[in-house]
């Protein structure tokens, strides 16, 4: 007869038997077995013999990275936000299982189900340094993190590194960043030459027209590398200033983040703002879509293109820039590049 | 008694220069004092203030707006409260206690993320939905239970938290972010346009319950006392009901949640000048409008950002409220 | 008595709580500007009488009629302009003045806030209570017996043509019961009709003119020759043996077994 210890029992051996299956990642070392070793951006170091063969990442723009780096085949898991409306259509024409809905979604920056996680029994996660509980919970399941934090587009560069070590695709990354690195270059020097007086640029973004980022952030590179200067100077990354500031500051050019809900018409009938250079001037612009503009990965060059032009060019209409748009595209996601619309 | 004369003279006379010293103050550094002085004094000597056009947007698209919306949404909340706490014959209650602040959180959420409706429009329609659905689960063969809609109004928070959550859970971080700033309060929107959209509903709201203001003393009195003294107390109820929650959504839909300020400000009115509806309700109005007036003021310039007023209202006012109470005679002895 | 003198005429009046069964095929009528006392057992249904007449219990069957107007088919204001009524016990919450509570009997007159003629009506209740010198204190902070005489004062404010008083001697001491009986006979004198629930038939004999009974969900008044202070009818109603003790015309009740074990001694 079956009794209840019997059925205990055989869950706790069920259960065992779950852990072991999901603990025996064999591809773990340490000390001087690692072939690979990466610090990720808690500080934390994790090492591999071998490389992953099965990640999910649970940050939208660190996947765009392994796409570039052509190591989408390791990725298992992805975070819930690819399946959005903002970049769902260019995931779709990068990944079929994507487009299918074949990839499965265990959370994002802001929820993960471990269970589902788990039960894709991966040997990497990437996940925000931000969630710390998730990753104690994953890290005391025996699965590596690699946690990340951006704040800088350094901070974009040494991520694409370290994933091109976890991949084994070092070249690949070291030729994006050095790509990407020229055409920054190419900006600075473009804008050189222009040497007029520094355009000032409020930046705002989709939560509401009063908030903006500081000094201490890659919007403020992003504006810097435009060859612009960012009219709020406090040292926040991000913050809700007022609109006497605003006022005060008179930027000559105002970009907003990309919003499905609005668009620069929305800026130039703001109650209040019609005092100010940018939008007497009808000098507002708005970033054209997340997934090619995104300052978390290597197309933020794009960004910065668009910004310039929308400084230095705005009085020549004929600039186009959706030539260089799909260079980029090509150069970072080779031939896939060229279906992302 | 002298003393409290002195006192409602002091609160009647307070709004006028608070209203006005509060036109100085701000983090412009093109509007400071000085330039403020030299406009009025173009404006009024040569009526040409062209040069000073900075100063002048600051002020009339800025500052003005914003004064006076923060007046209105102070007073409309007080107000309620007041009224509220009256004609419910208990302390705890505040505008929020229907379910308002969780309707309209959720209405304001649901537009943030879906972009269905203009997000005042939205929270302000929720607003009114969350009462309405308290007060129908509380009415019972046609009597209104004062329990009951406490009771319900519990429920209906609960109900629309949870909806808000699932909202929450199921927007990116830009929409959330911008969910819960707007869940924090904030006047820092305020604009001609704003006020526009809210003025009417505030100032309906504030009338009624102006001209209910001594039916509420008899109301307080309790139901039996009000009906044989010849008033229908559920009639009434309604009207200071509707007329509240009318002011009180309006604000909320325009500044978000204000916490606690339409629980804190009555019982500081009423311990400065007494129960006397007859005069505590336009007090209230005009003590609610001043103060959270002075606390914007500090909200807007106290840091390098915009501080949400709602978290000022909070840890300026509750402390101060607790410091109030301990001092002197809460007024709700039985 | 002619029909001109009736104030109240019940016909035919049932009540019940749900399943309860408060008044049953009730008559009576009121004589005006007399006081008239309701007598009967505790949960008899005293107050829910005085109550359904004060409107605040709707009755579905039967027939009240107020100087020949269907009770059913008055207004609130006019209501309150008949009726001042006077629960048993008043629970207030908010500090008000004496004077704020007393304005508030005015409401049935005022339409958003009072007169000075509605401040001279409350302070002339005031004083016809003698609670003047209470004027500006605070309600909450009175003693029982004080706060009674202000909501009678309150009621008085509202000028109403019949008191309607549920056990209003409760919390009242000794001589504030004298004051107040003294004061509804004087109201009586001033043409008011005033019905009062008391529960001691001493005081009600006393200074009463005109005695009702609730008995069995019907009300009862003793004919002649029977008065309503004799032993033999009281002990139907109380259901408790009683002894009657003549004085002044009519009589004082004591508990008949204490009589009784002091005749044996």
């Amino acid at each position: 007869m079956i009794t209840r210890k019997h059925i205990y029992l055989s869950i706790i051996a069920l259960a065992t038997l779950l852990c072991s299956c999901v603990n025996s990642s064999k591809d773990k070392c340490s000390g001087n077995d690692c072939k690979i070793s990466v610090t990720d951006f808690r500080g934390k170091q994790i090492g591999f013999k071998e490389p992953p063969q099965r990640i999910v990442c649970l940050i939208e723009s660190a996947l765009s990275g392994f796409y570039m780096l052509h190591a989408e085949n390791k990725i298992v898991g992805v975070s819930s936000n690819v399946y959005e409306g903002n970049v769902f259509s260019q995931y779709a024409a990068l990944d079929e299982r994507i487009k299918n809905k074949s990839l499965p979604a265990p959370g994002n920056w802001d929820f993960i189900s471990i269970e589902n996680l788990v039960a894709l029994k991966p040997d990497l996660v990437v996940m925000w340094a931000s969630q710390t509980e998730a990753i104690e919970t994953i890290e005391s399941k025996d699965i590596p993190v690699y946690a990340v934090m951006l704040k800088s587009t350094a901070d974009v560069y040494k991520e694409i590194n370290d994933f091109g070590k976890l991949t084994a695709t070092e070249k690949r990354a070291d030729s994006l960043i050095q790509y990407t690195k020229a055409a920054l270059s190419e900006i600075a020097t473009a804008n050189n030459n222009i040497s007029k007086t520094k355009q000032k640029v409020y930046f705002m973004w989709s939560q509401g027209p009063l908030e903006t980022s500081g000094t201490n952030s890659t919007v403020n590179e992003l504006i810097e590398m435009a060859g612009a200067k960012n009219v709020c100077t406090s040292a926040d990354e991000h913050l809700v200033v007022n609109l006497e500031k605003v006022i005060d500051w008179n930027p000559d050019v105002i970009v907003m983040w990309y919003d499905a809900n609005k668009n620069p018409d929305y800026v130039l009938n703001l109650s209040g703002w019609g005092n100010i250079n940018a939008v007497k001037n009808k000098r507002v612009y708005e970033l054209p879509s997340v997934f090619m503009c995104d300052l978390w990965t290597l197309k933020f060059q794009y960004a910065a293109k668009l910004l310039s032009s929308w400084c230095y060019n705005y009085e020549n209409k004929s600039v186009n820039l959706e030539n260089e748009k799909a260079a980029m595209l090509k150069k970072l996601y080779d031939s896939k590049g060229e279906s992302i619309k | 008694m002298k003393n409290n004369k002195i006192i409602v003279i002091i609160l009647y006379s307070l709004p006028l220069p608070v209203l006005f010293l509060s036109l100085f103050i701000g983090p412009s550094d093109m509007a400071s004092v000085s330039s403020i002085l030299a406009f009025f004094k173009h404006l009024i000597f040569s009526g040409n203030a062209e040069t000073f056009q900075t100063v002048q947007a600051i002020l009339w698209d800025v500052r003005i707006p914003r004064i006076i919306l923060a007046f209105l949404v102070g007073g409309a909340l007080s107000i309620s409260g007041s009224s509220l706490q009256a004609i419910f014959r208990n302390p705890l209650v505040s505008p929020y206690i229907l379910g308002l602040s969780s309707g309209a959180a959720f209405g304001a959420a649901l537009a943030l993320a879906f972009a269905f409706l203009p997000v005042q429009v939205s929270a302000f329609l929720f607003g009114l939905l969350a009462v309405a659905l308290s007060y129908i689960a509380a009415i019972k063969h046609k009597n209104l239970s004062i329990v009951s809609l406490i009771l319900s109004g519990v429920i209906v928070t609960g109900i629309f938290t949870a909806l808000l959550t699932v909202v929450q859970f199921l927007s990116d971080p830009f929409k959330l972010q911008s969910i819960v700033h707007w869940t924090m309060g904030n006047l820092h929107n305020a604009s001609w346009k704003l006020l526009s959209s809210s003025y009417i509903p505030i100032l309906a709201g504030v009338i009624i319950l102006f001209l209910m203001r001594w039916r509420l003393n008899v109301l307080a009195l309790g139901d039996e006392e009000a009906r044989t003294s010849g008033i229908n107390p559920s009639r009434e109820k309604i009207i200071v009901l509707v007329a509240a929650t009318l002011a009180s959504s309006a604000a909320v839909s325009v500044a978000g949640i204000i916490g606690l300020y339409g629980l804190i400000v009555p019982h500081m009115v009423r311990m400065m000048v007494g129960p006397d509806n007859r005069q505590s309700t336009i007090l209230n109005f005009l003590f609610g409008g001043t103060f959270l007036l002075i606390i914007d003021d500090f909200s807007r310039t106290a840091a390098g950002f915009e501080i949400p007023i709602g978290v000022i209202t909070m840890l300026i006012g509750a402390p101060f409220f607790l410091y109030l109470m301990k001092k002197t005679n809460i007024g709700w002895e039985n | 008595m002619g029909e001109l003198n009736t104030a109240i005429s019940i016909q035919n009046l049932s009540f019940s709580y749900e399943k309860n069964t408060v008044l049953l095929n009730a008559n009576a009528t009121i004589e005006a500007e007399k006081l008239t006392v309701i007598l009967g057992k505790n949960g008899s249904g005293k107050s829910t009488l005085l109550r359904i007449i004060a409107g605040l219990l709707p009755y579905k069957q039967g027939l009240i009629g107020i100087s020949g107007k269907e009770l059913k088919i008055m207004s609130l204001s006019e209501r309150a302009k008949t009726f001042g009524f006077l629960s048993q016990k008043h629970k207030a919450v908010f500090p008000f003045t004496v004077e704020q509570v007393v304005l508030t009997g005015r409401a049935g007159y005022i339409n958003f806030v009072p007169k000075k003629s509605d401040v001279e009506v409350a302070e002339t209740a005031m004083n016809k209570v003698n609670i003047m010198h209470l004027k500006d204190r605070i309600y909450t902070e009175l003693s029982g017996g004080e706060q009674q005489l202000v909501m009678m004062a309150r009621v008085l404010a509202q000028e109403p043509k019949m008191l309607l008083l549920d056990e209003p001697t409760t919390h009242l001491d000794f001589c504030n019961q004298i004051k107040l009986l003294t004061l509804l006979k004087e109201l009586t004198m001033q043409k008011l009709t005033v019905i009062a629930v008391l529960h001691d038939p001493n005081i009600a004999f006393l200074y009463g003119d005109d005695f009702l009974f609730v008995k069995n969900g019907t009300l009862e008044r003793p004919a002649e020759p029977i008065k309503p202070w004799s032993a033999e009818y009281l002990k139907t109603v109380y259901e408790h043996e009683l002894q009657s003790v003549p004085y002044a015309g009519r009589a004082l009740i004591v508990p008949g077994i204490i009589q009784k074990k002091q005749n044996d001694r």
